[in-house]
């Protein structure tokens, strides 16, 4: 993995998860009590050795620069390599145009320098621990130009509509790709994750500018299909494919099964990020906490129930909270109950005060907001 | 001399054998401490706190642990280009080398170093206690009463005042007598092993306490009295807050227990004097439905699917479905197995509890300690 690039590049689906996306990006959603989604991407890369990472942060960059800071918490502080943000410019390629193409053209000398040959693309707002060093060795015993990372999804109730669909010959050479609309129980679903040669990224990327045909790489991709040698690999894991704040909801419930626990937060390396100095949590005497994900600094005094609780949380007594997602640092007066709801990171709910949503639409307060009873 | 320069010299090489297990293979300042500091962390976050830039880590007894825990020290901020943290374990020279042999000793060895930092003042700290100071209310002390050392000192039960050292003084708290451990101490105020000097001062009677070869090269035995015979302009410093030696299996188990009460004055939650620990990484903890978990400190990568109440858990430690842990201190990586109970025990890092073993019983008066080899009763 040595001569390979990470490069993560999100996209904009920040409308779709309403207030918890104001002040920040997709890939910076709290995630698993005291995670960011990106964490995933970056960690797994790091612990399958890619030593060099790319971050496209996307306009609301103050949340991004907050967390990465210079790498430090995946040992990516290097003087030799190490983690690149590219924030973005506004430059004649870039002005007034989407999509992911003018991005990298605008970044074009990084990548014609750089030593590596290989580029590892990655969308960090799906969580899957893939195994990056066995799919870059069937990327390169294939001497494919392009392989995707798919999952055989098993979709009977339509949960994946609008992911990613592609499908494969017998030889797992790309026929199609486009987005599934859930017409097949079961469909391939490219997890955004792929490696492309330098060169033919490169060349993508430049084509797609001249033509002026493309505004994505993956749009790019498709139109060239039959010029490149492109390939599947497969990948048999758990998939969390975040697209919006249902999705997102039930990303973070998920955790409370340990299978899905376990291969997430163990399978292949840990999961590092910006440590926060929090000491233990506390229970005390009228705490009672059952079947729930409990980051440190918390102090809980009140019943959790089916929930994710993020650093530094306070539940008085008498508060009940169930099936929601309590972020950093936000505070649950007593006797206040919380069902089916998502905080954001210091939301206050004042004592008494009664909010649910459901499990198809969770509740959402926003950062900082308080809510009293009048 | 860089004016109002403090250079702190961390004592961490003591060995703390009537800890027992707990420091066979580690120094007392590694020890841990409630639920996932290391004892050596309450000075080191305390004199980050403090804006102390360098600091000096005198380490001797089986420094491994404390070594890597500490490493450049990035946790507390102390991986600077300039100044920064210094790990300083005895050395060889032209003339032989040796252990350090006193607490006076190590600091003395290192003269090159702290000349080198050219500070005005020298603090001197041991990694052996768990407290928060801003030691900037010593130093305004010490410089307002223009002294050469100033020691900070804390009333004690009057009981326990004859394992100290204890320090009588005069009406402006000047300091008149040391006693050393005394059978019959005159007041409670004792020495917190916590010295605020002007090096210039100290420098001098560093040389002349390693010339005395009867010396023992203490600073609270030989150096501080050998000070106050000169005639040496000397104080002490009142503290109050929580302090705690943790010298005996039993105070160590006490002392975690402390922190159970949500409004112990130690207060860790306080996020203006954060302890800053190495970070592991880990997962949340997991509490799983059908577990009883109360009045308890529990840290990250835990799995708790029995009953707790009122214990530490540490990181990653696993309690089974049906077993029980009451009145204990569970240090990382223990797996307590299904049906087994634990009452008033400290279990040592990576112990398992086979399943249906019985240690301790509810309301037993004495404290267990147990490691993969055997069990000590105190």
């Amino acid at each position: 993995m040595e001569k390979c690039l990470g490069v993560i590049s999100a996209g904009n689906l920040e409308n779709n998860f309403g207030a918890l996306c104001i002040h920040r990006p997709v890939y910076m959603l709290p995630y698993g009590g005291r995670y960011r989604l990106m964490d995933f991407s970056v960690s797994n890369m790091v612990n399958n050795g890619i030593k060099t990472i790319v971050v496209y942060t996307g306009e609301k960059i103050r949340s991004t620069m907050d967390h990465i800071e210079n790498g430090r918490p995946w040992d990516l502080d290097r003087r030799f390599k190490g983690l690149i943000l590219f924030p973005p410019i506004t430059h004649v390629y870039t002005s007034n145009k989407y999509g992911d193409i003018p991005q990298f053209y605008s970044t074009m000398d990084f990548y014609e320098t750089v030593r590596e040959d290989t580029i590892f693309l990655n969308h960090p707002n799906i969580i899957a621990k893939v195994d990056l060093k066995a799919a870059f060795k069937y990327f390169k015993d294939t001497d494919a130009d392009i392989t995707f990372i798919y999952k055989t999804q098993n979709d009977p109730w339509g949960e994946f509509v609008n992911c990613e669909k592609i499908s494969l010959d017998k030889d797992n050479n790309l026929e199609t790709m486009g987005m599934n609309l859930g017409t097949e129980k079961e469909f391939n679903m490219f997890i955004r994750s792929a490696f492309i040669k330098k060169e033919v990224f490169i060349r993508l990327v430049k084509e797609a500018i001249e033509k002026g045909d493309s505004d994505y790489l993956q749009d790019a991709i498709v139109r060239n299909k039959d010029k490149y040698k492109i390939n599947g690999f497969e990948f048999q894991g758990h998939v969390e494919n975040i697209r919006n704040l249902k999705s997102f909801y039930d990303a973070n419930l998920n955790l409370l099964k340990k299978d899905i626990a376990r291969e997430l937060f163990y399978q292949g390396g840990t999961i590092f990020t910006k440590t926060k100095d929090e000491p233990s949590t506390l229970y005390t005497e009228s705490s009672n906490v059952q079947n729930s994900l409990i980051a440190n600094g918390c102090v809980i005094e009140g019943t959790v129930e089916n929930s994710i609780i993020f650093r530094g949380v306070n539940i008085g007594k008498g508060a009940i909270v169930k099936n929601s997602v309590v972020m950093q640092k936000a505070e649950i007066k007593e006797n206040a109950a919380v069902v089916n709801s998502i905080l954001d990171k210091q939301a206050v709910i004042g004592e008494g005060v009664r909010i649910a949503g459901s499990t198809l639409m969770p509740y959402v307060v926003e950062k900082k907001q308080v809510i009293r009873k009048d | 001399m860089i004016e109002n320069k403090v250079v702190a010299m961390l004592l961490a090489g003591g060995q703390g054998s009537r800890l027992k297990e707990l420091t066979k293979k580690i120094a007392k300042p590694a020890v841990p401490f409630g639920g996932k500091y290391r004892i050596i962390d309450f000075a080191l976050s305390n004199a980050a706190n403090s804006g102390i830039e360098d600091i000096g880590i005198l380490t001797q007894y089986k420094p491994f642990l404390l070594n890597s825990h500490i490493g450049i020290g990035s946790a507390w901020d102390y991986d600077r280009n300039i100044g920064g943290l210094r790990i300083l374990p005895p050395f060889t020279s032209e003339d032989g080398g040796r252990w350090y042999t006193g607490t006076a000793n190590a600091v003395f060895e290192n003269i090159d170093y702290i000349d080198e930092q050219d500070p005005e003042y020298v603090l001197i700290l041991s990694g052996d206690h768990i407290y928060k100071m801003d030691y900037n209310e010593l130093l305004d002390y010490h410089k307002k009463n223009n002294a050469d050392v100033s020691i900070a000192v804390m009333e004690v039960p009057w009981d326990e005042a004859s394992r100290f050292g204890i320090i009588n003084v005069d009406e402006d708290n000047k300091i008149i007598e040391f006693e050393e451990k005394p059978d019959n101490p005159k007041n409670n105020m004792a020495s917190m092993g916590i010295y605020m000097f002007k090096w210039e001062v100290l420098r001098k009677y560093l040389i002349k306490d390693d010339e005395n070869p009867d010396s023992d090269n203490d600073f609270g035995k030989n150096v501080l009295p050998l000070m106050l015979a000169d005639g040496n302009k000397m104080f002490a410093w009142v503290f109050e807050g929580y302090w705690k030696d943790v010298g005996t299996v039993r105070s160590y188990w006490e002392a975690n227990m402390d922190l159970l009460d949500h409004n112990n004055t130690l207060n860790l939650y306080d996020k203006d004097w954060r302890i800053y620990t190495r970070s592991r990484n880990l997962p949340p903890q997991y509490i799983a439905r059908g577990s009883d978990i109360k009045e308890s400190l529990v840290n990250e990568g835990c799995y708790v699917m029995g009953e707790v109440k009122r214990s530490i858990l540490f990181s990653d430690v696993i309690i089974e479905a049906g077993a029980i842990v009451k009145d204990s201190v569970i240090l990382s990586n223990c797996v307590i197995k299904k049906g087994a109970k634990i009452y008033n025990s400290v279990i040592l890092e990576g112990v398992n509890i086979e399943e249906d073993k019985i240690i301790g019983e509810e309301g037993d008066s004495h404290i267990y300690m147990v490691s993969d080899k055997n069990i000590i009763m105190e």
